[in-house]
């Protein structure tokens, strides 16, 4: 890795760090009450989901929805920021290749949300018992999920012309489609076409293919899941890479 | 076997900077830069002078790889400008303070010179020698936003140096600060040129330009209307002041 790479990754963990109660405690506080209001307090009302306590089912999609909004977040703030600000200018000057600027600025919002997950996990082992049936699945799901999620931050922010777009995406987009995308429920239950609307939403793929990696089961193939979330995944890294490389949207 | 020994040599010769039809169009149409030819010898200190929207700031955007260049080529000391050679050798300090809101002065200089390849160790002696130079140690822990304007522009030029380039580009680096300041830049620029260093300097102060540059190139509208020494422009314009010779120079644009 370059000396260039080290850096810009660094200032990016930096930030995340100095901003610590707003880019972690905030997201690992807001997605625990959720555990904690929904599982806990709704979990006796509701019966088991293939096999799964209501409490333990929810939580994969929990920490996948907290990890893919904060890898957005992180990424489209700053990188908006930076353009905004110029100081961009500092980092596109300096003898990083292409894909350097974009790994490095990328990886700011994958470190951020994965000290997220891995909180929201130990505070979510303390209330209840979520196992870890295929870590292997966890790891590949997890890893395509913030490849999707850390560059389509990446490209907004650089698409973005106000603070407004960001949160439009977010607010409009992927929270609706995390909502929708069985979080709290099993599709299973929907009625048609819900059922199979469902299966055009991406955040559902990778919220099966997440939940496969803690619980061993989930409402589509796992294959299917990973296939789909990684394929979303390709698009993004290739647009945000073509972005840098060419300069559109970054260079007047 | 000659030919690493006589490329070494031609960049040796090379000028600082070379450019050549470079031309700008931006997507709304504006054409900025039209065929632009300079060249900039190693070790000048060179001013560039013109109203605004001349074409400086496009210019220099473009040497820095800041700006899609529509058409031309730009070489720094020989080497293209795209390439990590030459975006090493280049060091700039923008018109706008555009520091990063993140980071205290001390981490503004490391995160650069990490950005220019430079080692931990080098970066942090380098970064204390510049806090040094620019009277910045005592803010070392200060982030951008909460410093004076005047210590603002010390960081800028400060980072810009960071990396010890051999050109320097500064666009408008004594805009808006007191004439305190401003002699104390100019010191530091005059000597930083004494040492060998390229200055390419575009500012809006006449005098600054004819106290400090060797060279002076008048543009507008993205293309060279003159260039010369500043005695060489009045003489060429018959006019007393640097001043005249502008107003002369834009008058016949």
């Amino acid at each position: 890795m370059s000396r260039g790479l080290v850096a810009l990754t660094g200032r990016e963990v930096l930030r995340v760090l100095k901003l610590w109660t707003q880019t972690v405690v905030a997201p690992v506080v807001s997605a625990f009450l959720f555990i904690v209001v929904f599982g806990l307090s709704l979990g006796g009302r509701i019966s088991e989901i293939g096999g799964v306590e209501y409490e333990v089912f929810i939580v994969p999609g929990l920490i996948t929805m907290a990890m893919v909004q904060a890898a957005y977040a992180n990424n489209s703030a700053s990188v908006f920021q930076a353009k905004f600000d110029r100081y961009l200018n500092d980092i596109l000057a300096a003898p990083m290749r292409a894909w350097e600027v974009n790994v490095g600025l990328s990886l700011g919002g994958i470190v951020r949300a994965l000290l997220i997950g891995a909180a929201l996990l130990i505070c979510s082992l303390l209330v209840v018992d979520v196992p870890i049936r295929e870590p292997l699945v966890l790891v590949v799901a997890v890893a395509l999920a913030l490849l999707l999620f850390s560059s389509l931050g990446v490209i907004v922010g650089i698409y973005a012309e106000a603070w407004d777009h960001t949160a439009f995406v977010n607010n409009l987009a992927i929270l609706p489609l995390t909502f929708l995308g069985g979080v709290f429920y099993s599709v299973d239950v929907l009625p048609s076409p819900w059922e199979e609307l469902s299966h055009v939403n991406p955040i559902f793929f990778l919220v099966q293919a997440v939940r496969y990696g803690f619980l061993g089961t989930s409402d589509v193939s796992v294959v299917f899941a990973l296939l789909v979330t990684g394929g979303l995944a390709a698009v993004c890294v290739a647009w945000s890479t073509w972005l840098f490389a060419t300069g559109r949207k970054i260079k007047p | 076997m000659w030919t690493p020994g006589a490329r070494s040599l031609k960049r040796v010769l090379s000028p600082a900077l070379e450019l050549r039809g470079l031309t700008k169009r931006y997507d709304d149409g504006f054409l900025a830069l039209d065929a632009f030819d300079l060249v900039v010898p190693a070790g000048e200190f060179f001013g560039l002078l013109g109203p605004n929207g001349a074409g400086k700031t496009t210019l220099i955007s473009a040497v820095c790889n800041l700006v899609r260049v529509t058409a031309g080529d730009v070489d720094v000391f020989g080497h293209p400008h795209g390439t990590s050679e030459a975006r090493r050798l280049i060091g700039l300090a923008e018109q706008d303070v555009n520091l990063d809101r993140f980071l205290d002065v001390e981490e503004t200089l490391l995160y650069h010179g990490g950005y220019y390849g430079m080692s931990r160790a080098d970066a942090r002696r380098r970064a204390k020698e510049m806090m040094d130079v620019f009277d910045l140690r005592a803010k070392a822990k200060v982030r951008a936003p909460k410093l004076s304007g005047g210590m603002r522009r010390r960081l800028l030029l400060a980072r810009a140096l960071m990396h010890e380039p051999r050109l320097v580009i500064l666009d408008e680096p004594t805009a808006g600060v007191d004439f305190e300041l401003r002699l104390e830049l100019w010191r530091y620029i005059r000597r930083l040129h004494e040492e060998g260093t390229t200055i390419l300097l575009t500012t809006h102060y006449l005098e600054e330009a004819e106290e400090l540059c060797e060279d002076i190139a008048l543009i507008r509208g993205g293309r060279l209307l003159a260039r010369d020494t500043a005695a060489g422009l009045r003489e060429a314009f018959a006019a007393d002041t640097l001043a005249d010779v502008y107003v002369k120079a834009m008058a016949t644009a």
